[in-house]
């Protein structure tokens, strides 16, 4: 018994918070219903409630031309989804601009944003010099990352909503899809068509990207393009590999004999950490960070990836190397401790995650532990040869511009939208990522290095206003940033796209939580605390729950709307 | 009184005559429970402090928190306490703690007197009133919704007066109040004292050892409270120190793949947890000796009896 | 006097309260121009949200696990402060206390967060323990990620945190003590066990009473941080409480309406807990929360 004093809000907490890059997989899955919606119909009542997707014809109308940005070639060319590659620092004075002149009307603008960390001091040099180049005076509300989903849901239940608010795929939950389209602004009129080339950066955003942004029959939102080649890389600790002289699994039976053999508990080392994400991609399951992804047209039949044998397999097998004692005890837990330090500190030496871990763990180590390598390995097909993988969402965090906002507003919201969408090697691009030459970073050996103050200050979160087209940039490690793109362009040529990919689906609210349980079904059951035959169990329950009404619906929508895939 | 002024105040004060010396045995299990006790909590406190101290190296070969200190780096706490971050929110957290804890008092003491007179105006209806409080909340959404429609978001009441009365703790406060002698009061009314009187010099000072504990779970509260912050808050410099903890211990975990530099070095995030812990230890370290000093054995039998 | 604290409570508990009318609503916050407006235009279902909560499998589940945890803590955790208290109370160096004091209460200022990192890192597969035990040829163990044994870890847990916290109010229970009670009790014959029995407890029961028939109010409600924080370790099955049930099906998936019809559902049955352990403190003898 505690006794406790003040009131209960004060001991209200959270789970562990998810980094944001990594989690789009997880949390979007954890999240209920990671599916907006709209109306395949364009006009009408905006606060009626619809669910579908728009695509096709009624899609053209509204989103942006593409017209592509040539600024800097890039090093390496995108290819097979992956990302454009830059190697290569650019010297201050070779930087071009891509905004000529300044587009802000000089207004206040509201920016609500999650952020994991100290945020930056409000008025500091670095929003200052932001705010000077883009012509607006823009104040940030950087929220505590981890109970932005309760901010969030009060603040759009009140009637004080920022003028631009930031929201996350894996925030789109229960009614925050209906949400967005009753309190934010259609940016149709702005940026549809031929509009958009008044703000050249933001037509080069790829169209699948707006495609995405596409929220109850309107284009509401301004995106963070990605990649749609899986973001889940397996890694390897190359360094120990190469001293050992294991070889790389080519299937899934190789993975597991080879997990037997690095692992020697007595010695604080074992194999892999949860690799659940890895054996989906391994046997071909179909993606589990969308719900509509996870729908797929086979012999006319639409199947949903908890029905595939591939899913009951990947399930299976991750539970063997649980089983066989191969996987680090704290992961388990799944909340104790981080994985990625326990890859470091060599206790574990495979562990999936986000791509982009590969350059900052990279670079994290080489100060300390100037031996350490590590590289991703290509994820082998389940039974040998190559894996089937499906693409994830082109976009999966957007900005919104609240409903009722001024002309002047919306037209400075997207003046800095323009601004944070500059591709890389430009003065726009420089200055939001590495901030005022001198201050924020310094040059060294030709390459921007960020000073303290850039640390504590230059905040990625402008990016979650728009960013360019995927690209990957680290001219500080180019053998680093050369093998992610070439991973993502191998993995991206054996990558399809299941028959939703790259919509925004919002399902009918008597369904949105027909999936709830099974994430952490899958959970119980790798960890051997359920049987496989339990998943068997609950598929079928879902399936007479409504799972077969779900499938009708979506069917509906594929032979009214046609796949955006193509 | 029975205790007799001692030289030293870690020598045993005199035993009362009255009462018989134990048995070696009973004295050697007291000692061992106690002394067993004090291991189970300074053990982890050991690990986290010396966790707090190590250096990245040293966690990072450990791979956890470290039991025997190798080398001894203040780099953690450095990192916490550069900047400026950190003075600041102490500031508002101290201030936050110490408006919230008187007003939360007065409030409590006034409502926890009122409600101990016996046949008090409705005082059943009243205690109902605040106990069902204990069991129903509300959700965060009409709660956040009034605060904002009363003005009170981005202020510091946002922090104060949706959490200023604990019902449990007007509960405590009732029950130690009618412990007081009716007698005592009946006189001291007959004596032609009004209520806040009696309150303030007969119930209070016989109830000090209940009132250090009340106020101490109010200051408590209040200083770690930071949920209400992140949520009524919107402006970084207005943040109380938890939330200024948190968000600096998550810093070495910031995604890195989008621009934002690598924090490399010799810092270990986990280091900078523990020094976040032991950070806020620290305060109640300091504090305890003035509550403590409060439950000397019979304190109140002198004060009855003057 | 009452008047201030009453004005607090009316405004910043009842007024929100109020907002549990969406328990007989399907509602949804964003409808209309404000969370309040909202309400107005929600559509009512009656006692629906209510019949979806009481049919719900896994809500009565996690009424079990609650009630089975509950019952462990009140047997295995409510004594200890107690106990702590009377021992503490018994060492007569002012100095000795003062500091075995101070030490007992320090892990109450810990976060859940950093009591289970400091349990895993000792009690874990790979933690402080089962390492040693490796190193020196034997089998490790796993006490963290053990759905069977969960229930008593969580106790174990609390007890640790929270145990010499609770000793605080035990202890000023006793300095209000009138020690001449003692003396003539010594004088009588009673001898120390004897007046611990007839002096020191019946001082003491009042306040047992009333944190007991608090905490049976409360006994739906046992630890949502800690829980919620280890639900993964060992699943829902073990883990799952009311607290975090209605957390992870009502609030994240913003069913507003089914959280309050299961929090109403909880309130409800805290309230009959409540005044029937007030009732039965009243038969046998003791003040308990109210009366007179």
């Amino acid at each position: 018994m505690t006794p406790n004093a003040v009131s209960t809000g004060s001991r209200r907490s959270t789970p562990s918070r998810r980094g944001f890059l990594a989690s789009t997989a997880v949390a979007a899955a954890a999240v209920a219903g990671g599916a907006p919606l709209l109306a395949a119909c364009g006009g009408g009542a905006d606060n009626g409630k619809k669910d579908g997707t728009t695509t096709g014809k009624d899609a053209a109308k509204l989103l942006p031309a593409f017209v592509a940005s040539t600024v800097v070639a890039p090093d390496i060319a995108p290819k097979n989804g992956s990302a454009a590659g830059f190697t290569r620092a650019l010297p201050s004075a070779a930087l071009k601009a891509s905004v000529t002149r300044k587009r802000g009307k000089g207004g206040a603008l509201t920016i609500m944003a999650p952020f994991w960390g100290p945020p930056p001091a409000p008025d500091n040099p670095y929003y200052r010099a932001m705010n000077e180049a883009i012509g607006v005076r823009a104040t940030w509300q950087n929220q505590d990352g981890n109970v932005y989903d309760q901010k969030l849901g009060a603040v759009l239940a009140s009637s004080e909503i920022p003028d631009v608010v930031v929201i996350p795929g894996w925030n789109l939950g229960g009614k925050i899809p209906s949400a967005v389209d009753a309190k934010f602004e259609d940016l149709g009129p702005y940026l549809a068509g031929d509009k958009v080339k008044a703000y050249p950066n933001l037509a080069a955003i790829p169209t699948d990207a707006w495609q995405r942004s596409i929220f109850g029959g309107k284009l509401r939102g301004l995106p963070m393009p990605a990649s749609y080649v899986t973001n889940i890389a397996p890694f390897y600790r190359k360094d120990l590999f190469d001293a050992k002289g294991w070889q790389l699994p080519g299937s899934a039976d190789e993975f597991l004999a080879l997990a037997k053999e690095i692992t020697s508990a007595k010695a604080k080392v074992w194999a892999c950490g949860d690799m659940t994400w890895t054996a989906y991609n391994m046997f071909g399951v179909l993606s589990g960070s969308d719900k509509a992804l996870g729908w797929n047209l086979a012999d006319g039949r639409l199947i949903n990836r908890i029905e595939t044998p591939e899913y009951l397999e990947a399930l299976e097998w991750t539970r063997k190397l649980f089983d066989a004692g191969v996987v680090h005890p704290d992961e388990k837990t799944q909340n104790q401790g981080d994985t990625g330090n326990r890859f470091t500190a060599g206790q574990c030496l495979i562990y999936n995650n986000d791509l982009s871990h590969w350059y900052a763990k990279t670079s994290e180590q080489a100060a300390q532990n100037p031996g350490f390598a590590m590289a991703a390995m290509d994820i082998p097909g389940h039974a040998g040869g190559l894996p089937k993988l499906w693409a994830t969402n082109p976009a999966n965090i957007w900005a919104f511009v609240r409903k009722g906002s001024s002309k002047a507003v919306i037209e400075d919201a997207l003046a800095v939208a323009d601004f944070t969408a500059a591709p890389y090697g430009t003065k726009e691009r420089m200055l939001t990522d590495y901030g005022v030459e001198g201050v924020h970073h310094t040059v060294e050996n030709g390459l921007p290095v960020k000073t303290d103050k850039g640390n504590q200050e230059v905040s990625s979160s402008w990016m979650f206003v728009a960013s360019p087209a995927p690209y990957i940039a680290h001219p500080d490690t180019p053998e680093v940033t050369r093998a992610m793109v070439e991973w993502q362009q191998r993995m991206g040529a054996v990558t399809s796209k299941s028959s939703f990919y790259g919509m925004t689906v919002t399902e009918p609210s008597r369904w949105t939580g027909l999936m709830n349980d099974f994430e952490q079904l899958e959970k119980d059951i790798v960890r051997g605390r359920k049987k496989v035959s339990d998943m068997q169990q609950a598929v079928s329950e879902w399936k007479t729950k409504g799972g077969d009404q779900l499938r009708d619906w979506y069917k509906k929508l594929l032979d009214t709307n046609g796949s955006a895939a193509g | 009184m029975t205790r007799r002024p001692t030289s030293s105040r870690w020598a045993a004060p005199a035993r009362p005559v009255w009462e018989e010396p134990p048995s070696r045995a009973g004295l050697a299990a007291k000692g061992l429970i106690l002394i067993l006790a004090c291991l189970a909590v300074l053990f982890p406190l050991w690990i986290v402090v010396v966790t707090s101290l190590s250096s990245k190296r040293t966690i990072t070969e450990t791979g956890g928190l470290v039991v025997v200190p190798r080398d001894i780096t203040f780099l953690a706490y450095q990192e916490l306490l550069s900047g400026g971050q950190v003075t600041r929110a102490a500031v508002v957290s101290v201030l936050v703690t110490v408006t919230g804890t008187l007003f939360s008092m007065a409030v409590s003491v006034l409502c926890a007197y009122g409600l101990s007179r016996p046949g008090s105006l409705g005082h059943r209806f009243i205690l109902l009133t605040l106990m069902a409080t204990m069991f129903f909340g509300a959700g965060l959404i009409p709660t956040y919704l009034l605060v904002q429609t009363l003005g009170l978001t981005d202020t510091y009441l946002a922090l104060i007066l949706p959490s200023a009365v604990s019902v449990f703790n007007i509960l405590v406060l009732r029950g130690f109040f009618m412990g007081v002698s009716p007698e005592l009061v009946d006189s001291a009314r007959i004596d032609g004292a009004g209520e806040l009187r009696i309150l303030w010099q007969i119930v209070m000072p016989l109830s000090r050892a209940v009132i250090a504990v009340i106020t101490l779970f109010y200051a408590v509260g209040y200083w770690s409270a930071w949920f209400n912050a992140s949520i009524y808050l919107s402006d970084q410099n207005m943040m109380p120190l938890q939330n200024v903890l948190i968000q600096l211990a998550q810093k070495q975990e910031i995604p890195v793949g989008l621009g934002q530099a690598v924090k490399a070095g010799n810092l270990s995030g986990l280091a900078v947890q523990m020094a976040v812990m032991v950070l806020a230890l620290l305060p109640v370290a300091v504090l305890s000796p003035f509550v403590q000093k409060h439950f000397r054995k019979g304190m109140l039998t002198g004060a009855v009896k003057g | 006097m009452t008047v201030p604290a009453l004005v607090l409570v009316l405004v910043f508990n009842y007024v929100p309260i109020l907002g549990n009318v969406v328990a007989f609503q399907d509602y949804d916050p964003y409808v209309s121009t404000n969370g309040v407006t909202a309400m107005l235009e929600s559509p009512w279902v009656g006692l629906a949200q209510f019949e979806r909560v009481l049919a719900d499998p896994g809500f009565w589940h996690a009424v079990e696990n609650t009630l089975v945890l509950f019952l462990l803590q009140l047997v295995l955790f409510f004594p200890v402060p107690i106990a702590l208290a009377l021992l503490v109370n018994s060492v007569l160096r002012p100095r000795v206390r003062a500091l075995v004091q101070a030490v007992l209460y320090l892990p109450h200022f810990f976060s859940w967060v950093l009591v289970i990192t400091v349990f895993q890192q000792i009690l874990g597969g790979a933690g402080i323990i089962a390492q040693t035990l490796r190193q020196h040829g034997h089998e490790g163990f796993d006490l963290m990620t053990d759905p069977a044994i969960f229930k008593f870890l969580v106790t174990a847990e609390g007890v640790w945190k929270d145990a010499g916290w609770g000793v605080i109010v035990f202890l000023a229970a006793l300095a209000a003590v009138n020690q001449d009670l003692y003396e003539a009790a010594a004088m009588d014959g009673a001898n120390r066990w004897s007046r611990m029995w007839h002096v020191t407890l019946p001082a003491l029961r009042p306040v047992i009473a009333l944190l007991l028939v608090l905490r049976v109010g409360d006994a739906l409600t046992v630890g949502f941080e800690q829980l919620l924080l280890q639900r993964d370790a060992v699943g829902p099955g073990a883990a799952e409480v009311l607290d975090t049930f209605v957390w992870w099906t009502g609030l994240r998936s913003q069913d507003f309406s089914y959280a309050a019809a299961a929090g109403l559902v909880k309130g409800v049955v805290g309230l009959v807990l409540v005044l029937s352990a007030n009732k039965t403190a009243h038969l046998m003898g003791e003040q308990g929360v109210y009366r007179k």
